[in-house]
C-alpha cells in the first residue's frame, strides 16, 4: 500500500471543508497575489493567519514539512542565490578560489522575503487540496473555463481530473523501473545519459500503456462528456469568508 | 430462464491481420456463473471486449437480451459492466468515492440516485469506510472490491471479470471469490476467465475451453476439466483421482 500524502484530500467538518469550492479557488488568487506584494510584517500576519486554519482543519506541520522537504531544499538554493547576488553592505566576505563571495544584508533580507513568500503559496496549494474533493476542484475549473469561447471546458476539467489521479501511479512504477534498474548494477554506469534513457523509456512506454487501458476502462462505464457533474451551491458564510479574505488581503499588503 | 446473451459466428481479425476470435456461437442463460478458461492469447479477453461493444465483430454477431451490442454499444456498457484485470489502471476517481459514481455520472443520473448508488455498492463490497480515501492507498484485493462497485452503481445484470485473481493473495482470493459468490446469488449473470481452475470451478455451472480464437470444450465442469490440460490449462489436483473440487472458501 502507497503512504497518505499531505497533498490530498482529507475529510473533515472544518470551516474549510464546507465553503464552496468556487470561493476557495478565489481565495487562493487573492491571497497569493497579496502575499507576492506583502513584505515581513504583512508575511508575518499572513503565516499567523495560516498556522491557525492548519490548527483548526487538524493539518499537521510534520507531514507537511515531510511532503516540501524537497522543495524547502531548493528555497535553500534560491536563498543562497540571492544573498550571494543582490548588491548592498556586505555581511560575510570569504575568499573562494581567488575569487571574494560577498553576502549582503539586503540579500539575506531579499531571500528571506522571497523564500517566505513561495511557502506560504505552496501552503495555500496545501490547504486547498487537502480541504476540496479533486472532483469539486476539476467542477470548478469547469466551472471558470466554461465563458471563454473555444475553450473544450469538460474536456480540459476531466484532463486535469486525470492527471491529478495518474501523478501517484506514475511515481509508484517510476520507483519500481529505478529499483529493478539499481537490482541490474545501473550504479555502474557513471555517464547519466545512459541512465536516464534506460530510466526515462520504459517509465513512458509503461506510462502510455496504462494510459491506453485507462481510455478502455472508461469507455466500458460509458463516459461521455455530458454527464451529471458535482454541485456546485454557496451561502452566507462563503460571502462571509470572501469579506474576511479581502480585509486580510488588505492588511497583508499595506501592513 | 431465458437466454441473456447469444454470440452468433463471432469473428474478430487485428488491424494487423491476426485472427483473435475465429466462429463463436454460444449463449449463456440469465443467472448462469460461465467460466471461460484457456492458456494466453486464446482469446478470453478478446471475446469478452465484444460482450460491452469495446471491440466490435469482424464477422457475426453478439445480442444482448436481444438487442445488437454493434447498434447500442451504449446500452450494452450499461448492461454488462467489466472487471479488468489490472485493477489499477481501471481507477478513475481521484477518490474511492468518486471512482463508483464515474460510472453512474455518465448515465446522467440526478445527484441523489448517484449518492444512493454509490453508498449501496460501496456497502455491497465493504468499502464504504474508504470512501474518503484516495484509491492509490487501497490494497490489491480491495482495489478489485472496487472495481466491482464500480458497476454495481451502474446496475449491470450481466457482470464480467478477466483474471480476477490474478496477482491477488490467498485472503484476497477468498475476498474477491466471496464477493462475486454472493453477486451470483443475487442474480447477476456471471462471466469469469482464468487460466487457474482450482481456485472458482467448485462453483461454475458451466466451463468453457478456449484454444486459438475458438471454443475447443463447452459443458458441465466436472467433464471438461479432464481434458483441460490438452488445451494449456492446469487441471485442479482433485480432479484427476476423480475427487470432487472444494471450495476455496471452505
Amino acid at each position: 500500500m502507497a503512504e497518505l500524502t499531505a497533498f490530498s484530500f482529507r475529510t473533515g467538518n472544518s470551516l474549510l471543508h464546507g465553503l464552496d469550492a468556487r470561493f476557495k479557488l478565489v481565495f487562493l488568487a487573492l491571497i497569493s497575489f497579496a502575499g507576492l506584494k506583502a513584505y515581513l510584517p504583512g508575511l508575518f500576519i499572513l503565516t499567523l493567519a495560516l498556522a491557525a486554519v492548519m490548527i483548526h482543519t487538524r493539518l499537521s506541520f510534520l507531514s507537511v514539512l515531510k511532503e516540501i522537504r524537497y522543495f524547502l531544499i531548493l528555497l535553500l538554493f534560491v536563498f543562497a542565490a540571492r544573498a550571494l547576488s543582490t548588491p548592498g553592505v556586505p555581511v560575510l566576505e570569504a575568499d573562494i578560489l581567488g575569487k571574494t563571495m560577498a553576502v549582503t544584508g539586503e540579500g539575506l533580507y531579499h531571500g528571506t522575503l522571497i523564500c517566505w513568500r513561495l511557502i506560504l503559496t505552496v501552503l495555500l496549494g496545501l490547504l486547498l487540496v487537502s480541504s476540496t474533493r479533486p472532483s469539486e476542484i476539476r467542477a470548478v475549473m469547469g466551472w471558470f473555463l466554461a465563458p471563454f469561447p473555444f475553450i473544450p471546458e469538460k474536456r480540459v476539467a476531466t484532463m486535469i481530473g486525470l492527471t491529478v489521479r495518474f501523478i501517484p501511479l506514475i511515481l509508484s512504477q517510476a520507483k519500481e523501473t529505478s529499483d529493478a534498474q539499481r537490482a541490474r548494477g545501473i550504479e555502474n554506469r557513471k555517464n547519466p545519459v545512459y541512465r536516464l534513457t534506460k530510466f526515462a523509456i520504459p517509465l513512458m512506454r509503461r506510462t502510455f500503456e496504462d494510459a491506453d487501458k485507462l481510455v478502455i476502462a472508461m469507455e466500458a462505464r460509458c463516459y461521455t462528456e455530458n454527464r451529471t457533474e458535482p454541485e456546485l451551491s454557496s451561502g452566507r458564510a462563503d460571502w462571509v469568508a470572501l469579506v474576511g479574505v479581502v480585509c486580510l488581503c488588505i492588511l497583508i499588503v499595506v501592513g | 430462464m431465458g437466454n441473456i446473451l447469444e454470440i452468433k459466428n463471432l469473428k474478430h481479425h487485428f488491424a494487423d491481420g491476426t485472427p483473435g476470435i475465429d466462429g463463436i456461437n454460444m449463449t449463456v442463460r440469465e443467472g448462469e456463473f460461465v467460466l471461460i478458461a484457456g492458456q494466453n492469447g486464446s482469446g478470453k479477453t478478446t471475446l469478452l471486449r465484444h460482450l460491452n461493444g469495446l471491440l466490435l465483430p469482424t464477422a457475426g454477431s453478439v445480442t444482448l437480451a436481444g438487442i445488437s451490442v454493434s447498434e447500442n454499444p451504449a446500452r450494452a456498457r450499461q448492461m454488462v459492466g467489466m472487471v479488468f484485470q489490472d485493477a489499477d489502471s481501471q481507477i478513475v476517481g481521484e477518490t474511492v468515492c468518486d471512482d463508483v459514481a464515474f460510472g453512474p455520472e455518465n448515465l446522467c443520473l440526478d445527484r441523489a440516485e448517484i449518492q444512493k448508488r454509490v453508498s449501496e455498492a460501496l456497502e455491497a463490497v465493504r468499502l464504504t469506510e474508504f470512501a474518503d480515501q484516495s484509491p492509490h492507498l487501497l490494497s490489491g484485493g480491495q482495489k478489485r472490491r472496487l472495481a466491482i462497485a464500480g458497476i454495481l452503481a451502474m446496475k449491470s445484470e450481466v457482470l464480467v471479470f478477466d483474471e480476477p485473481f490474478s496477482n491477488l493473495d490467498y485472503p484476497g482470493v477468498r475476498q474477491i471469490l466471496r464477493q462475486i459468490l454472493s453477486l451470483h446469488q443475487a442474480g447477476h449473470t456471471i462471466l469469469l476467465t482464468t487460466h487457474d481452475l482450482e481456485k472458482v470451478l467448485a462453483h461454475a455451472d458451466r466451463l468453457i475451453i478456449m484454444k486459438d480464437g475458438k471454443i475447443a470444450r463447452d459443458g458441465s465442469p466436472n467433464e471438461v476439466v479432464r481434458d483441460a490440460e490438452m488445451f494449456g490449462v492446469r487441471q485442479p489436483c482433485a480432479s484427476r483421482p476423480g475427487i470432487e473440487i472444494g471450495s476455496w472458501l471452505n
